[in-house]
């Protein structure tokens, strides 16, 4: 039956394809049809069902889940509020009078207020309402401006401390504390701040390419941009949220604040800022706390669903499936890491980066963290496949959402070719950071004891410890 | 059918109440900080109030995010569906995915929710009360989630419907 999990993840990708339905709607299915086979065929003890409660309740007693409402509620408050618009102004003044100014303004917009916005989707929605009409005016061909917007929308999951960074975060956390039980290693278990230091070098690197191919794009503009008069409450505004935002990137950076409070530290002070100026009465608030509610159920749902579905997974076997394969691949440890991160590329294909984060990363990761033991060089190389997924046509979900939100996309054929530099500029990266860990240890503490990346495992010690692995899924006992 | 709406309507207003949770939840999770590194005190208390209040709004977002339809989904292939084929799949999907999983959780939660609201639990590690709060929301997720899978599969389709 290890294989029908296989089936199962396969009957997930067409489902959501072919049907429209919701993830969370396929997942559930999948699952329950899984459930039903391996309780009929006798590999699943009904009673073990019973676990699902428990692994759905630790969900909500997650301390870092928390972030979820505060990201999406800050990310619908940038969107309400002019502090996008001021900092999109402000940079257009400050920047050289350039046909390229606009489309690299937009870029250090996506990279500036992506992570406190959380989600891509989020990040789309804002930079489209700011800067896509400004695009036009300054003559952008659409293709070109839809790219921007694709690009600088997906700048935020690289950048510390998104929301895509958090909650991978505390999946590679699961991953590397069941990968160091099962190897003994002495390995500190990762932290959501590690992998946050270990991002930095990398999307420091792709904000620069990005920056750059903006600025090359940006030679096809017809006109150098519009000198608008920035009023001194735009420019105040502007730098107060600037200090504002880089107090609190460099206060999670630096480990002052905790991911969480820096979510809500920026919530609390946009709530309070929107609500003395006057720019959330009444029928606007309820409208931006129905949007949250709403927005932050259909990633909650996700992590549901995905719970659901991972559960039978294990109970079917399929995970000790997943450690026999992994460990066989044959080769160095980069011939493991790359063949895994294409797997997760496939999916990327049919699932988002919430929904390879939720169902993939749980089944792949952790055999792949017990033969590679660099946690925080697995995680960047993820982070970049994901935040490559988002761009991925023609399923992408920065693609899509941009094509939803701007009122007169491009044709699908030219946004994907103007979107093409900007993709091998990241698959290049991708490439790079595979080939030189040493990239994402740049700002390692002294007292880090984890392993570097090529003092692996021995693959028979590997083989052993995969035999004597147990089911991950806890036995309750039966009703 | 009255009875369907009386339970849409029932459930619309619910939500409506829950989503000001987000107020407080913003609130206490900033107080966090100055509490822990100025006040030295009361920190914890307002982590598990926070926690308390998260548990019971993500609860409540599953249903609102089907009720608003935002929930992640691909519909690329399915938009050249009819309208009327949507409205099947979606009913069927609803039938055979949410409506047992929700009974599931429901009737299986049952062993850990009930002595836990016997127990009055507290948390673990600050003994403050209110942790059977968080259990009781698994059962107030599932009861949303079926009453609206209820609605959704009852509800006859629409001329206009997306």
């Amino acid at each position: 039956m290890e294989w029908t999990g296989f089936a199962l993840l396969i009957l997930v990708g067409v489902g959501i394809i072919s049907t429209g339905l919701p993830a969370m709607f396929v997942l559930i299915t999948a699952a329950t049809l899984g459930a039903i086979l391996g309780v009929a065929s006798g590999v699943i003890p009904f009673g073990i069902l019973w676990a699902l409660p428990g692994r759905l309740i630790n969900l909500f007693d997650n301390d870092l889940l928390q972030a979820l409402p505060l990201y999406v509620t800050m990310g619908l408050l940038l969107d309400r509020l002019p502090v996008a618009d001021a900092l999109y102004r402000t940079s257009i003044a400050i920047l050289p009078r350039k046909p390229s100014a606009p489309l690299v303004s937009g870029m250090l917009l996506g990279a500036l207020l992506g992570p406190m916005n959380g989600s891509v989707g989020a990040s789309v929605l804002g930079l489209s309402r700011v800067i896509a009409p400004r695009l036009d005016a300054e003559g952008v061909p659409p293709p070109t401006r839809d790219a921007v917007i694709a690009v600088a929308s997906t700048l935020g999951v690289l950048v510390p401390p998104s929301l895509v960074l958090i909650l991978l975060s505390d999946a590679m956390l699961s991953a590397h504390t069941f990968a160091v039980t099962q190897t003994g290693r002495s390995d500190r278990i990762i932290n959501t701040q590690d992998i946050f230091h270990a991002a930095l070098a990398p999307a420091g690197i792709f904000v620069v390419l990005c920056v750059a191919l903006a600025w090359m794009a940006g030679r096809k503009a017809k006109a150098p941009p519009k000198r608008e008069r920035l009023t001194a409450q735009q420019g105040l505004l502007a730098g107060f949220s600037l200090a504002a935002l880089v107090a609190l990137l460099g206060g999670v950076a630096t480990g002052y604040f905790f991911a969480v409070e820096a979510a809500a530290v920026g919530a609390f002070v946009l709530l309070v800022a929107g609500i003395i100026t006057g720019r959330l009465p009444g029928p606007v608030m309820r409208s931006l706390l129905h949007d949250a509610l709403a927005i932050t159920g259909a990633l909650f749902s996700l992590l549901l669903a995905a719970t659901t579905f991972t559960l039978v997974l294990r109970l079917l076997g399929t995970d000790r499936l997943v450690d026999r394969l992994i460990v066989a691949i044959p080769g160095s440890n980069i011939l493991a890491v790359a063949l895994v991160l294409g797997v997760i590329g496939l999916c990327a294909f049919v699932l988002d980066a919430f929904e390879i984060i939720f169902v993939v990363v749980p089944i792949v990761i952790p055999p792949l963290l017990i033969r590679v033991a660099d946690a925080r060089w697995v995680s960047v190389l993820v982070l970049l496949t994901l935040q490559s997924s988002f761009l991925l046509p023609p399923f992408g979900y920065a693609l899509m959402m941009v094509r939803g939100a701007i009122k007169n996309p491009a044709p699908f054929k030219p946004f994907v070719r103007a979107l093409v530099p900007f993709l091998v500029a990241q698959w290049l990266l991708l490439l790079l950071v595979l080939a030189v860990p040493k990239l994402v240890h740049l700002t390692d503490n002294t007292d880090d004891n984890v392993r570097p990346t090529l003092n692996s495992v021995p693959a028979e010690e590997i083989d052993r410890q995969i035999k004597e692995m147990v089911p991950p899924a806890e036995m309750p006992k039966p009703p | 059918m009255t009875v369907l709406r009386q339970i849409d309507r029932a459930v619309g207003a619910f939500l409506a109440v829950m989503q000001w949770l987000a107020l407080p939840l913003v609130l206490l999770l900033f107080l966090q900080w100055p509490l822990r590194d100025i006040v030295h005190a009361y920190s914890g208390q307002a982590n598990d109030l926070g926690q308390i209040i998260f548990a019971l709004l993500v609860a409540s977002s599953v249903t609102a995010a089907t009720r608003a339809g935002t929930h992640l989904a691909a519909d690329t292939v399915a938009q050249r569906y009819s309208a009327l084929t949507r409205h099947r799949i979606r009913q069927i999907g609803t039938a055979i995915g949410m409506l047992p999983w929700a009974l599931f959780v429901l009737i299986s939660g049952a062993s850990m929710v009930i002595p836990s609201l016997r127990e009055m639990e507290a948390f673990p590690e600050t003994y403050n009360p209110g942790y059977y709060i968080i259990k009781l929301a698994l059962w107030l997720m599932a009861t949303l989630v079926l009453a609206q899978s209820v609605v959704d599969i009852l509800r006859p389709f629409k001329a206009g419907e997306r």
